[in-house]
């Protein structure tokens, strides 16, 4: 096993029909799912003119450049380019895409060659993602508890799954039970806010010093 | 980093009529100036040193140079041509290379997807071949024969038509455009982005018009066109790399770009590289 499954996103976070951005540790992603519902992660690159394609549109089963509306399918292939409704767009006109996998509410996003499928939750369901000024190793300190390999992290009263998303970013998920009732989802989102601000405080004085 | 030949250069530092003896501290390729009036009310620029820089006013902006010009400012012979209306549009900040704001400006396809219901709209996407030349005589980019269907083409419009374009680089980070008038269909509309060069990643553009349209208040005649560069501006921040590649194989033009693509060839020829990325990284 030479990869990783890295968590960039929440499902509920990417609805139908929608494109965000999102990171992983080689760079900047479109994440986007069509409309029948299929996930898929593209470099966040318009190979024609390095426009951003996270800010593009999804239409049917498509992902298109905001720039000139240039499409492309699942796996990166250029498949319409509006200034020339009658061309085929040549095969050399793609997207580099990224194998993606949906389990218990996570879009996770291959690096390498990981292991056939994402790592379990363990019965926990992602809450909310928080984006932290921080990198993982202020996490752990502020938690007092060290991540796996996968990312869990176990603080006792507060269940994390962490991914690095550049140096100095972390994409924080909260995780809770899945039959937890409104007074836990509460809580676990104001402890997961407070353990963020002391990473954030913890990280400041590492680099004062 | 060296600027290379576009050192001597002209570039807009400011408009002519809202210059005041205190003057307007800006930038120029990484130089802090100021551009200002002296006591007999004519433009001044400065460099850091307080060495006075080459001034020309025209096409109602201030235009300098760092280096020493070896031309006139580039003509545009309907600037004295009566009748029609000069628009100071005034000036956008853009995080993105010069060089990539004069090349958006010089591109159509972009019009039904970031222009949607202005200057273009689905589904007259189509590019018709054009004609694109590097005139030898003038040393500029022209591109003629351009035709593009835009619901409302102009502020003068009052519905979709089918507009012809030429346009045409003056200057490395000079561009002009003439598009049909619909008032008056036997004369041209001038519109002009002057982008003014503060660093190879950041740029102030002035975009500047000379318009046959007697009848629409100047403030709608600016807002058109600030409407228009601030669609594009959420282009041109997001773009990757910021500095334009000269790189062929880091983007891939069509038969729709052949002005873009014309006008990477030129500044490649002239060695107007200061805002370019000239290997891939």
């Amino acid at each position: 096993m030479t990869g990783s499954w890295v968590p960039v996103a929440l499902s509920s976070d990417l609805p139908s029909g929608t494109v965000l951005p999102a990171r992983i540790p080689a760079g900047p992603l479109a994440l986007w799912r069509s409309q029948s519902g299929r996930v898929a992660a593209s470099a966040d690159r318009c190979p024609h003119r390095g426009m951003s394609l996270s800010h593009g549109f999804v239409r049917g089963e498509t992902l298109s450049c905001i720039y000139h509306g240039w499409s492309y399918g699942q796996a990166g292939n250029c498949l319409r380019i509006p200034a020339h409704p009658g061309l085929t767009p040549p095969e050399a006109i793609r997207t580099v895409t990224h194998p993606v996998a949906e389990a218990d509410g996570v879009v996770w996003v291959a690096v390498g060659e990981p292991a056939a499928t994402p790592p379990g939750l363990a019965g926990l369901v992602p809450l909310r993602s928080i984006t932290a000024f921080v990198d993982i190793a202020a996490i752990e300190a502020a938690a007092g508890a060290k991540a796996t390999a996968e990312g869990l992290l176990d603080a006792g009263d507060i269940r994390l799954l962490l991914s690095s998303t550049r140096e100095g970013e972390t994409l924080i998920h909260v995780l809770i039970a899945a039959d937890a009732g409104p007074a836990e989802r509460i809580a676990a989102a104001r402890t997961a806010e407070a353990l963020r601000r002391r990473a954030e405080d913890i990280q400041k004085k590492g680099a004062a010093q | 980093m060296t600027v290379g030949p576009m050192f001597d250069e002209w570039y807009p530092v400011g408009i002519f009529g809202q210059l005041d003896a205190a003057g307007r501290k800006t930038m120029l390729m990484g130089e802090p100036i100021v551009v200002a009036r002296d006591d007999n009310g004519d433009a001044k620029v400065t460099d850091g040193t307080g060495r006075s820089l080459p001034v020309c006013v025209r096409y109602g902006h201030v235009w300098t140079s760092l280096g020493d010009p070896k031309k006139k400012l580039f003509a545009i012979p309907e600037a004295d041509q009566p009748g029609r209306r000069f628009v100071d549009v005034g000036v956008v900040r853009v995080r993105c290379s010069p060089l990539r704001a004069v090349e958006n400006f010089l591109d159509i396809a972009h019009f039904p997807f970031v222009h949607t219901d202005i200057l273009g709209a689905e589904p007259h996407t189509e590019v018709q071949a054009y004609k694109v030349e590097i005139r030898e005589d003038v040393d500029e980019v022209w591109a003629t024969q351009v035709e593009f269907y835009q619901p409302q083409a102009a502020k003068s419009a009052s519905g979709g038509i089918t507009t012809q374009y030429m346009y045409r680089v003056a200057g490395p980070t000079s561009t002009v455009l003439y598009k049909t008038c619909p008032p008056r269909p036997s004369e041209w509309d001038v519109i002009t982005l002057f982008v003014q060069p503060l660093a190879e990643d950041l740029c102030d553009v002035w975009p500047w018009m000379a318009l046959f349209d007697d009848d629409t208040p100047m403030t709608d005649l600016i807002h058109f066109q600030q409407t228009i560069f601030l669609q594009d501006r959420s282009i041109l921040e997001n773009q990757v790399p910021r500095l334009l590649p000269l790189d062929p194989g880091m983007e891939m033009p069509t038969r729709a770009d052949l002005t873009s693509v014309a006008y990477r060839r030129w500044l490649k020829r002239h060695n107007f590289t200061y805002g370019a990325q000239l290997v891939a990284q």
